[in-house]
């Protein structure tokens, strides 16, 4: 049970009104201490889950932000240095230009992730609702970016991307382009692994589409027809924002997934070239487990943590607006 | 160092949780008392070992170390196969707990980190007793002394990591080119490679190949440098490290290296070979094994190059085994690794793909000798290779750890296989990353 629907049988409690509505026989006292036996009984019985809970995430989560206040290495606590690590890595250490051309790709890899796929899925998804013959074959069809597994999508995308006999520069090729270096430039290495993402991804973001334009009253769609609205207007004023709130939804969580993607990057390009499609989560790893920078490198993922909860609390308020609208 | 990453679902939980739990574990292990006998009340003894060949290599090894009949008190072995994804919190975490093995093989530089925290059982006693039994004066020159740090010998030579030159016969005889010998024959053989449509400087920088770096490094030694001082310190920026460098952008401008390569994988690298689109290049010894098809006939060894200071050298990983002060009983570790090493010969007569062998007798074998590219290797590349301390020292020690399949590193060896850097910049910033990565 949710803790919304707890308060809101508590709530009635409180003032004086059962859970099963008033009544006279029960008196206020009488009440309140059945309401307090039941939130007792709600306590002990989610205890065993939550303590187990703060046990796997919680202590990792307070150990490593212990460990990005010191300098030790991976079987070393090393010595407490306060926020040097943190100052280091934002302002003045030899860190500092890695981590922040990682922040600005991790950026645009997240933009372009979200968005990429949003646009992606939800033109599927509209698509799917039209009748088209083998419709259910297509849906799998469409799925299997996002069924395969992410190591072999990468070395799929590999095979099609990285030496000049591959498919992709050999269509370049033939179409008067050149020898394009579709990993080994690092502009087009960026636009190749933001494409990757957006290909991934866009099967999640078109389940999330399909289910929330199956949600919508076909009778809306009636009175806009009968009211005169084109498609467009139909599709801007009264699609979209019905479907908003499972959009900002599908946005956080592409957003976390965006953020936190390490395989995607990691097996595609290793974070090159020169570094051009590191990502925060990928330049955190290679500070702790190939420079054996503990601190440094927890200190890059606590940051990323925080920057990430903004964007999900600023995006979640927009779910609760359009709850509301 | 050998290491082939298998890429696993990474996340930020997974992250802070594999951080945090590698970080609880000093807390876990002090509170065990750090008892350095640890792990010892099962009284065997454990040997872990990594994949350092084919599917054939752990199930022999794994033979080979079963049957271990230990003497009278002294405590049997076990066999844990530990895969390379991950290999390094794998033993990080398992030391730091005192859960980790009495005996493991690992990374190439992993004992002199272990050694520096203090983790390690010294190996000069069971060298000292190698003396008597033929095994000490077994090893291929230069090796037991690549071992050495100052406290004493922190690990044993097991296989070696050769980095080497490769060329195809059949696209020289095409070009019309022959096998060079210095610097200079080797651009002209790039030159008639290159007019037939073929790189003469095959090479690999991308996700998870560090072969790249560790050419430039080759490059470095060759004339007669290197990346640390005797002190043990960065210096990168020597002149005999600008001229190499320069010679290498050279054959960047002049089309002799593929321009996709600074981010090619090793696979990516093994397809341009056996595409036939690398001519020459350089590789580990196993590469025309790991090309396979035609190429196991067609790709040769080259002789060492002689560089225009007139000079051979190489990079090369004596990949080692080393014991732990977390051991059942020290004599026993000793024990094992003495019977270990007097039968350890079938991984290499068997061809379980495991890198070339550190002893001369087992190089002497007639099934080794059937291959004449590691005849070669052994002969002419092992003598003049240095490791990761030249151009210093001979002996690792922990700050190679700071270019060893380093961010550091990838971005140098990208950046000059890029071409768009000059030598003393690239170096330069290559210094300064590696003295603050030492520092911190």
């Amino acid at each position: 049970m949710s803790t919304d629907s707890i308060a809101d049988q508590m709530g009635p409690a409180k003032r004086g009104v059962g859970v099963a509505g008033s009544g006279r026989s029960a008196g206020p006292r009488k009440k309140n201490t059945r309401v307090r036996a039941k939130a007792w009984t709600y306590i002990i019985f989610t205890a065993p889950a939550l303590i187990l809970l703060l046990l796997i995430n919680l202590y990792p989560v307070i150990y490593a932000a212990y460990q990005s206040l010191r300098n030790g290495t991976l079987i070393q606590g090393g010595d407490f240095v306060g926020f040097a690590n943190y100052i280091n890595t934002l302002i003045s250490g030899n860190l500092t230009p890695a981590f922040w051309q990682a922040a600005l790709f991790t950026l645009i890899f997240t933009l372009v992730g979200v968005f990429g796929s949003w646009v992606i899925g939800l033109v599927l998804a509209l698509l799917l609702r039209t009748r088209i013959p083998a419709g259910g074959v297509f849906k799998v069809l469409l799925l299997l970016p996002w069924i395969v597994p992410v190591v072999v999508s990468a070395f799929s995308w590999n095979w099609l991307v990285a030496t000049p006999q591959s498919p992709f520069p050999m269509l370049a090729q033939a179409l008067g382009l050149g020898n394009v270096l579709f990993l080994a430039n690092p502009t087009l290495a960026k636009i190749t692994v933001c494409v990757f993402k957006v290909w991934i991804s866009f099967p999640f973001m078109m389940m999330m589409m399909s289910s929330a334009l199956a949600s919508v009253d076909n009778n809306v769609y009636e009175a806009a027809r009968v009211d005169g609205a084109g498609s467009w207007q139909t599709f801007s004023q009264i699609t979209l924002p019905l479907i908003s709130r499972s959009t900002y939804i599908s946005w956080i969580l592409m957003t976390i997934f965006c953020v936190n993607d390490f395989p995607t990057i990691f097996l595609l390009t290793g974070g090159g070239p020169v570094g051009s499609t590191t990502s925060l989560v990928v330049l955190a790893y290679r500070t702790v487990f190939e420079n054996f920078q503990v601190g440094p490198g927890v200190a890059i993922a606590f940051m990323t943590t925080i920057v990430l909860i903004v964007v999900s609390v600023i995006l979640y308020r927009q779910i609760r607006k359009a709850s509301v609208e | 160092m050998a290491n082939s990453f298998t890429g696993s679902n990474f996340s930020r939980r997974g992250f802070l949780g594999l951080a945090g739990a590698a970080a609880s574990i000093p807390l876990l292990a002090a509170c065990t008392g750090g008892s350095s006998s640890g792990g010892g009340s099962s009284k065997t003894l454990k040997f872990w070992n990594m994949p350092w060949g084919n599917t054939a290599f752990n199930p022999l090894d794994k033979k080979i170390t079963e049957a271990y009949k230990p003497a009278n008190g002294l405590p049997a072995a076990t066999y844990q196969e530990i895969q390379w994804a991950n290999f390094t919190q794998t033993f990080s975490s398992a030391v730091a707990s005192n859960t980790g093995p009495a005996v493991s093989s690992g990374g190439g530089t992993q004992a002199f980190q272990f050694e520096s925290q203090g983790a390690i059982a010294y190996a000069d006693n069971l060298l000292n007793s190698w003396k008597n039994n033929g095994l000490y004066n077994d090893f291929l020159p230069g090796l037991l002394d690549a071992m050495k740090v100052p406290k004493g010998y922190a690990a044993v030579p097991y296989n070696l990591d050769m980095r080497v030159l490769w060329y195809s016969k059949s696209l020289l005889s095409q070009a019309g080119a022959s096998v060079p010998t210095d610097w200079q024959s080797f651009l002209d053989t790039c030159a008639a490679l290159k007019k037939i449509g073929v790189y003469g400087y095959g090479t690999s920088a991308g996700a998870g190949s560090y072969t790249g770096g560790h050419i430039l490094v080759s490059w470095m030694i060759n004339n007669g440098g290197g990346l640390f001082d005797s002190n043990q310190q960065p210096n990168c920026v020597t002149q005999e490290n600008i001229d190499a460098m320069n010679f290498v952008l050279e054959c960047v401008s002049k089309g002799y290296v593929d321009p996709a390569s600074p981010t090619y994988t090793s696979a990516n690298a093994q397809s341009q070979w056996k595409a036939k689109k690398f001519g020459m290049g350089f590789d580990t010894a196993g590469l025309a094994q790991n090309v396979g098809g035609d190429a196991l006939n067609d790709l040769v060894v080259g002789s060492p190059l002689t560089s225009p200071n007139g000079k051979k050298g190489a990079l090369y990983f004596p990949n080692n085994i080393m014991m732990y002060k977390n051991t059942p009983s020290q004599q026993g570790s000793e024990a094992f690794l003495t019977y270990y090493y007097q039968n350890m010969s079938p991984l290499w007569t068997q061809a379980t793909g495991i890198g070339l062998p550190p002893l001369k007798s087992i190089t002497q074998t007639k099934e080794f000798q059937a291959n004449a590219n590691n005849v070669k290797v052994i002969n002419e590349w092992q003598p003049i290779s240095k490791t990761w301390a030249a151009p210093g020292g001979t002996a690792l020690f922990l700050g190679v750890t700071t270019v060893d399949g380093t961010p550091a590193m990838d971005t140098f060896t990208q950046s000059i296989l890029g071409g768009k850097t000059d030598a003393k910049t690239a170096l330069t910033t290559l210094q300064n990353t590696i003295k603050a990565n030492m520092k911190s």
